[in-house]
């Protein structure tokens, strides 16, 4: 029983290395994709083009930093401030080691904050612990959805 | 005959308040008599029966000429029926019934005309032709450009010389209101009262105000015996007569005192008028009595608003000389005062100019709670005691003393260079003083007499003594500096207005500064964020790529492999671009604008030409112009346009055709530009971040771009203090918008 990940990434080729990535972990499949901030809200908020989706939260958001319109820290800013939404784990993926971002971050209530390594071998890891670690081991907070995973 | 005068018992502590001007009585060298309109006489003084012959009693509510005759009635009767002013004027010069002569001087005043016959021995009128010579020679002195103690010196001996008195000297009143003798002209066996100095409670506050309307007044003898009017009150108004203005006023009897014991038994003084104020006295003193005709008095008057005269434009003239010195030194003072960027330190730099400025000894400057000195000045703790005080008391703008001690007494101890100060705030809210110490000026005064102790000495005759002596008494002052001139107190308010507006204008420049640098600091943030965010990304896809090519080597998906490949050219692209387009937003805030006139339809044709390539084989329909010529940096302006253009281009990608309008407004202050399309728009939620550097509001593969050239556009054009702005429809098109001044730009 796997639960799905909320992937918000606007970059096509970060989109596409994240996938690749999880693929290699076979959790690809469990994979929501968003490409920016609004979108990402709209799908938690389950509204505009989300409205009809089943109630329940992801098991973790993989949340760029840096998006167009609405950026990752307002996302999760929203997110905390949100009845519903405040339990959900949210892990930070970003180019960025600046040290503001990773302080805001955790002020905002970061579940967890990554560094997007250059090296892909390193890279791809990253993804896959993260994948296996927040979608496999952990127990989400209730209301979390619940899928069946598909078979292959 | 001459009625028994009862005087009335005074005591010195009423001084102030006696009646000086409604006496009641005259000085008995004459006569008056007080007439209705009609010339019927309402009252007369006492001893009308002594010059004229017609006893007061039976003069009362008869015709003038029972007073006097008929010859003298006749002669006055035109004079005193025209409109008489209430200034004593000289009528002429009569013979009454008795043979008697007298000059008569009459005015109007308390409703009554005041007739005023003073004796002389000669029939004829009054001459005036001595008084043109003495005068012309005082003017012809006083062109000798000589200061005010020789024209008061000359107009002194002018004054003995016409009036035959035994002394005659000019004094001059304090600020205090003491007097000090600076001229004098003397018989040798009167004794000397130059430099001396009389309490200013030898002239009580209503005499001194008498002084200033009636502007000579002659005692001719201190021994007389006054001769009250008949009936006592105004009939007019029912009240003792208001006699101001005439020149037979009876005297205070203290005054008369006063005299007697000064051994004076004559006297006039001549009242100098000086910018509307009593600036001091022609004060004559006889030994013996001493009549001074009409004539001769008039001719001491206009002595005296001569030299009044000459005394106000020479103070004037000095005045305006020592303000200017001031002004000059102040004006250095400021022109140091603006160079250096601390404004305390700056301060510091000026202290001899700010010592001079002042005339001081010592001066400080208390910034919060640090002092900085110079010169001689108090003890720190001192300093910072006495600013406390001031910040305590509030006063004002400008606080000034010539003897501190005796306002703050702790200044007991720095009377040595601190009797004088002169302070003043020079921030509005923070406690910041500028002070100026003056040392302790010993000098020493000599009284005519002991002004301290004016009460009679034990066994005095009479409690109407006022001075018993006029002996020299010499008093020591202490604790007192020089005073402060009028001018540097206006002088330090001035340049206090300017070090104020210095530091506000201080305060806007950094204000300002610190703008710039929280603008350059953010835009330096977003660079660095930028190298570590930004160009990471693309390299990291380069690398993510590249390794799934070597993993993927071998195998048969030559598809996907055309994605890598295809990735890592994109990936690098861009990062080149990013490169590019940082150097040239980091070269924008640097480089200097060279301003020039640039035709915007060439401008705006420069640019669609290199955006040819990217427009090829897309259907757009160019709207351009009429554009105006304006003023600014050719290259950047280019550059912003062409930016602006090239977001239409890309942002009506999908458009067929693409519509892109490029139109002009002129206003009165500024041109301003629009540079509209029919593309995807945005969403104005976000429109505050569009001109942020590295923002997009799009994503990637829909418009490339590096998120750098609104940034860039908004900085091209706030550096030619222009504004910029956007407006948009999602989905239906977008309008960006620039401003520029019309005057050039100062960057």
């Amino acid at each position: 029983m796997l639960k799905p990940i909320l992937l918000v990434e606007d970059n096509p080729n970060d989109l596409e290395l994240t996938l690749i990535a999880l693929s290699k972990s076979q959790l690809a499949n469990q994979v929501i994709i968003v490409r920016d901030g609004a979108e990402a809200l709209d799908y938690l908020h389950r509204r505009g083009d989300y409205a009809s989706r089943p109630a329940g939260n992801p098991a973790v958001v993989l949340l760029d930093l840096k998006l167009p319109k609405v950026d990752g820290l307002e996302v999760l800013r929203e997110i905390r401030s949100t009845d519903g939404l405040k339990p959900l784990p949210v892990v930070m993926l970003t180019s960025s080691k600046e040290e503001q971002d990773l302080v805001r971050s955790y002020e905002l209530g970061v579940n967890a904050y990554v560094v997007k390594p250059v090296d892909f071998t390193e890279f791809v890891r990253a993804i896959a612990d993260l994948g296996i670690f927040w979608a496999v081991l952990n127990e989400p907070p209730p209301g979390s959805q619940r899928y069946i995973k598909p078979s292959k | 005959m001459t009625q028994a005068v009862t005087a009335p018992v005074l005591d010195l502590s009423t001084c102030d308040k006696e009646p000086i001007r409604t006496p009641g009585s005259i000085q008995p060298h004459g006569f008056l008599l007080t007439l209705a309109p009609d010339l019927t006489v309402l009252q007369a003084s006492a001893n009308l029966g002594d010059w004229s012959g017609v006893p007061a009693n039976a003069a009362i509510g008869r015709p003038l000429a029972d007073a006097i005759g008929e010859e003298a009635a006749r002669r006055l009767a035109p004079e005193l029926a025209a409109d008489l002013g209430q200034r004593p004027f000289y009528v002429g010069t009569v013979t009454t019934g008795n043979d008697r002569h007298f000059d008569v001087l009459a005015h109007q005043w308390d409703g009554v005309i005041n007739a005023e016959f003073e004796a002389v021995d000669r029939a004829e009128p009054a001459d005036f032709r001595h008084l043109y010579p003495l005068i012309g020679d005082f003017l012809h002195k006083v062109n000798d450009s000589s200061s005010i103690e020789s024209l008061a010196a000359l107009a002194c001996q002018h004054v003995r010389s016409v009036t035959g008195f035994g002394r005659v000297l000019v004094y001059r009143f304090d600020a205090d209101g003491h007097g000090h003798v600076m001229a004098e002209a003397r018989d040798e066996r009167y004794h000397s009262y130059m430099g001396q100095h009389f309490p200013a409670s030898d002239i009580p506050v209503q005499a001194r105000e008498l002084y200033k309307l009636s502007r000579i007044r002659l005692i001719q003898d201190a021994t007389y015996t006054p001769a009250p009017l008949v009936p006592p009150l105004n009939p007019v108004t029912g009240k003792p007569n208001d006699l101001s203005f005439a020149a037979l006023r009876s005297v205070s009897p203290v005054h008369l005192q006063y005299m007697r014991n000064m051994n004076t038994l004559a006297s006039m003084s001549v009242s100098l008028m000086v910018r509307g104020e009593l600036w001091g006295l022609i004060s004559c003193h006889n030994e013996g009595p001493t009549p001074v005709a009409f004539e001769k008095r008039t001719a001491c008057e206009q002595l005296g608003q001569i030299l009044a005269l000459c005394i106000e434009s020479r103070e004037d003239a000095a005045d305006l000389q020592f303000r200017l010195e001031v002004r000059r030194t102040m004006v250095s003072m400021l022109a140091g005062l603006t160079q250096g960027s601390d404004f305390i330190e700056n301060l510091s730099s000026v202290f001899p100019d700010l010592l001079r400025f002042a005339r001081a000894s010592g001066v400080a400057i208390m910034v919060d709670d640090r002092i900085l000195t110079y010169g001689d000045t108090p003890e720190q703790d001192d300093i910072l005691a006495l600013v406390n005080w001031l910040t305590l008391h509030d006063h004002g703008d400008v606080f000034h003393t010539d003897k501190l001690s005796a306002l703050y007494p702790p200044a007991e101890r720095m009377i040595r260079n601190a009797s004088g100060l002169l302070a003043m705030p020079i921030s509005r809210i923070h406690k910041h003083y500028l002070l100026w110490f003056r040392p302790e000026w010993v000098h020493t005064i000599e009284w005519a007499g002991n002004p301290h102790s004016k009460a009679p000495a034990p066994g005095a005759p009479t409690q109407l003594s006022p001075r018993t002596s006029f002996a020299a008494w010499r008093e020591t002052i202490h604790g007192t500096s020089l005073p402060w001139h009028g001018g540097e107190i206006e002088m330090a308010l001035e340049f206090r207005t300017a070090l104020l507006g210095i530091a506000l204008e201080r305060a806007e420049q950094m204000a300002e500064l610190a703008e710039e640098l929280g603008r350059a600091n953010k835009e330096l943030e977003a660079f660095s964020y930028s190298v570590s965010h930004d160009l990471r990304a693309p390299l990291r896809h380069i690398v993510g790529f590249a390794d799934l090519l070597l993993e993927s080597a071998g195998s048969e998906d030559a598809q996907q492999r055309q994605r890598f490949l295809k990735n890592i050219k994109d990936a690098a692209r861009l990062a080149g671009k990013l490169v590019d387009d940082l150097l040239s937003f980091s070269q924008m805030g640097r480089a200097s604008l060279r301003p020039t006139t640039v035709d915007m339809n060439d401008l705006v044709a420069a640019c669609l030409d290199k955006l040819a390539l990217e427009t090829r084989g897309r259907n757009i329909e160019w709207d351009i112009g009429p554009l105006p010529t304006i003023c600014a940096d050719p290259t950047f302006l280019h550059l912003a346009m062409f930016n602006l253009l090239s977001n239409a281009v890309k942002f009506t990608g999908q458009r067929d055709p693409a519509v892109i309008r490029v139109v002009a407004e002129d206003h009165p202050m500024e041109t301003v530009f629009h540079v509209a399309d029919n593309g995807a728009g945005f969403n104005m939620e976000y429109v505050h971040k569009l001109f942020g550097v590295f923002q997009r509001l799009h994503r990637m593969e829909d418009f490339q771009g590096t998120g750098i050239g609104l940034a860039n556009v908004r900085r091209i054009v706030e550096r030619h203090n222009g504004r910029v702005w956007a407006h948009a429809v999602q989905g239906e098109g977008a309008t960006f918008s620039f401003a520029l001044p019309k005057q050039h730009p100062q960057h």
